[in-house]
């Protein structure tokens, strides 16, 4: 319902400008129709400003692709880096410094909390809902205080139990403690509550079961929520370092992330082979990326931006 | 919440005294037209059985829950009352021994000039990330919000850092601003006259390891900085427009305390973000050195539990964490409804 009307608020507020800066600095009846944009100073500025700072936070990255298409950690000219050059790199980094083992295990990984986190928390979420049970509100502050858990705060125990439970290099101990989500139950949770109460309670009386209710009412109503949601997760749970770093010291199953510290330790025995680290760092951004490219826009609606 | 929400349809019968309640006669009339005779049958007879009906919904609505409880109560409140439990301990050969010592392991910790130290450097490193970050992303969400054309180009250049490991952020700073052979060393000691040697000297360690913090928090703060300004209504705008003042003073003066709910969620954000999410920063650029300069509570935490096996300080360390994330927590809930722990 929010949602509603704040598009409209946008929309509304985007017209109502185009009109009135196109009215005031030109008055050619094209700016109005076609929405040409008004190049006054502050626009430029703006757009400058703009330019600017977007150009310095893509410039690390500039560089460290660059680095990794070279030899050396420095270039002073262009023509020192070749394409045969970073295919060797990345062939090097991927295959005999076992960055692909590493990547396939942060996929496999953050698939499964995914795809766990979501399934479990769809089933809380339509709980806590659509069912009346006793301590309800108990319950859901049981799921939210989880919030104030973060690893740190359980990291020696944490440890030592999933030590015990044997799950030492497993993807059980990668995964399965991720699957309790406070973020995910709750927005979920929102998003059930501004589907229409006319709609879920005639599929009560037509005597809808609740997970056939889940699997064809819920899930297709909420599919922008889910994608979402889904971006939000496969990005958290691919940037995990820290419990990773510690359950896991066996390197075939080691992540992504971590990979770049063994890749350090491996490259800097020997010469410090810079171009390899930058050759590893863009391959562990791209899948994290390439998600939250092809998927802004519901992640967008998710955050409330669009 | 206070009145009953209808749409709670499972978990017992609704009962036509209730449904007759809610729809009221005509709802009642329309429902009946729709749905016939029988329908309603149904519905009389589930509530002749409510009591079973309802003990049977209940069970449902506790096993949907049963897969989230279980998760949350073996791995996350069992281990933060175990760590609680454990910080009153003394460990020995890896944890396998524990002598009671009450509060013993806190003493440590407040007698600790070292600790006194870690948490100075957290809270500075946690207000430099905070101010850094949010200056950053309120100039560049505004600039956003004010072009007329563009906007979805500069939206993706200027949050794609949320998808940034920070390994990777980590690593491609500690290259770039490497004393001796990084890329733009040259550059800041062109610019600054400054000596780049941030190895040795902990204040520039402090700063690297924070500008690369900042860096990839600042797609999480244009994200919902921008859908913060999105929601400031349209009239306000177009007042603040004619008003014919300048594009800052409007920002600072018109739409900062506009969207300070929002500013406020994000400054409690970013400070759990500096004091959990700089981990990878800390392990992979200085290893909290050079002489303890970038010691943040984490990784003292860390060395304690993993290095030095000090699990009863070390737990100590994160009950003292559980303290902050708490107390951030609750200024969030209350001074900012509606918002949650987006990305955790």
């Amino acid at each position: 319902m929010s949602r509603h009307s704040n598009t409209n608020a946008n929309a509304n507020a985007s017209t109502s400008a185009n009109a009135s800066t196109g009215g005031e600095s030109r008055r050619f009846p094209i700016d109005l129709e076609r929405g040409l944009p008004a190049l006054d100073g502050a626009t430029l500025r703006a757009h400058a400003g703009l330019l600017l700072a977007v150009s310095l936070m893509a410039l690390p990255l500039v560089i460290a692709a660059l680095i990794s298409f070279g030899t050396r950690a420095t270039f002073t000219s262009v023509s020192e880096l070749s394409l045969e050059t970073a295919a060797q790199n990345y062939h090097d980094v991927l295959f005999r410094y076992d960055m692909g083992q590493y990547m396939l295990n942060s996929l496999l990984m953050s698939v499964i909390v995914v795809i766990g986190k979501l399934a479990v928390s769809l089933l809380a979420a339509l709980a806590i809902v659509y069912y009346r049970f006793p301590f309800k509100n108990a319950v859901f502050g049981v799921v939210l205080l989880t919030l104030m858990l973060p690893v740190p705060v359980r990291i020696v125990p944490l440890f030592q139990l999933a030590a015990d439970l044997g799950w030492a290099n497993s993807f059980a101990a990668l995964t399965i403690p991720y699957l309790a989500s406070a973020t995910t139950v709750f927005l979920l949770r929102q998003h059930f509550l501004s589907i229409p109460a006319s709609l879920v309670e005639s599929a009560k009386l037509d005597g809808v079961g609740p997970l056939r209710f889940l699997a064809f009412v819920l899930i297709p109503m909420s599919k922008g929520m889910i994608a979402g949601v889904s971006v939000i997760m496969f990005i958290y749970s691919w940037n995990q370092y820290l419990w990773p770093l510690l359950i896991v010291d066996d390197q075939s199953m080691q992540v992504a992330q971590v990979g770049i510290r063994l890749l350090q330790g491996v490259v800097e025995s020997g010469d410090i082979a810079w171009p390899l680290m930058m050759a590893g760092s863009i391959v562990t951004l791209v899948p994290p990326l390439a998600v939250l490219i092809i998927f802004r826009k519901p992640l967008l609606e998710t955050f409330g931006v669009e | 919440m206070g009145t009953r929400d209808t749409r709670e349809i499972y978990g017992g019968s609704l009962g036509v005294g209730r449904f007759l309640r809610e729809r009221g006669l005509r709802g009642t009339i329309a429902y009946l037209r729709e749905h016939g005779v029988r329908g309603a049958v149904e519905n009389a007879r589930e509530d002749g059985r409510s009591l079973l009906g309802e003990l049977r919904g209940i069970s449902v609505a506790y096993l949907l829950l049963a897969p989230t409880l279980l998760v949350s109560a073996v791995f996350l409140y069992y281990p933060a009352l175990e760590a609680l439990e454990l910080s009153f301990h003394q460990t020995l050969f890896f944890g396998g021994e524990r002598t009671w010592v009450g509060l013993g392991n806190y003493e440590t910790l407040l007698s600790s000039s070292a600790y006194h130290e870690s948490v100075a450097i957290t809270i500075a490193f946690a207000a430099t990330v905070v101010v850094g970050v949010m200056t950053i992303s309120l100039i560049v969400s505004f600039l956003l919000y004010e072009v007329d054309w563009g906007q979805s180009g500069y939206l993706i250049a200027a949050i794609w850092p949320y998808a940034l490991p920070p390994a990777v952020a980590g690593i491609v700073f500690l290259f770039l601003i490497h004393p001796s052979i990084g890329t733009l060393t040259a550059v800041i000691e062109g610019a600054t006259g400054l000596e780049v040697d941030w190895f040795s000297n902990g204040r520039q360690a402090f700063f690297v390891v924070a500008i690369a913090a900042i860096w990839k928090q600042l797609g999480y703060n244009v994200i919902f900085t921008v859908a913060a300004l999105n929601n400031v209504p349209a009239t306000l705008k177009e007042a603040a427009e004619l008003d014919g003042i300048g594009r800052w003073s409007r920002l600072v003066r018109i739409y900062v305390p506009l969207i300070s709910p929002t500013l406020l969620f994000l400054v409690v954000m970013n400070t759990i973000y500096a004091f959990f999410g700089t981990f990878a920063f800390i392990d992979l650029m200085t290893q909290g050195g050079p002489g303890g300069a970038t010691n943040i509570m984490i990784f003292d935490l860390y060395r304690n539990a993993f290095e030095f096996n000090n699990h009863g300080l070390a737990s100590a360390q994160s009950v003292v964490l559980f303290a902050v994330v708490s107390v951030l927590m609750y200024v969030q809930l209350r001074f900012s409804d509606e918002r949650v722990h987006y990305g955790a």
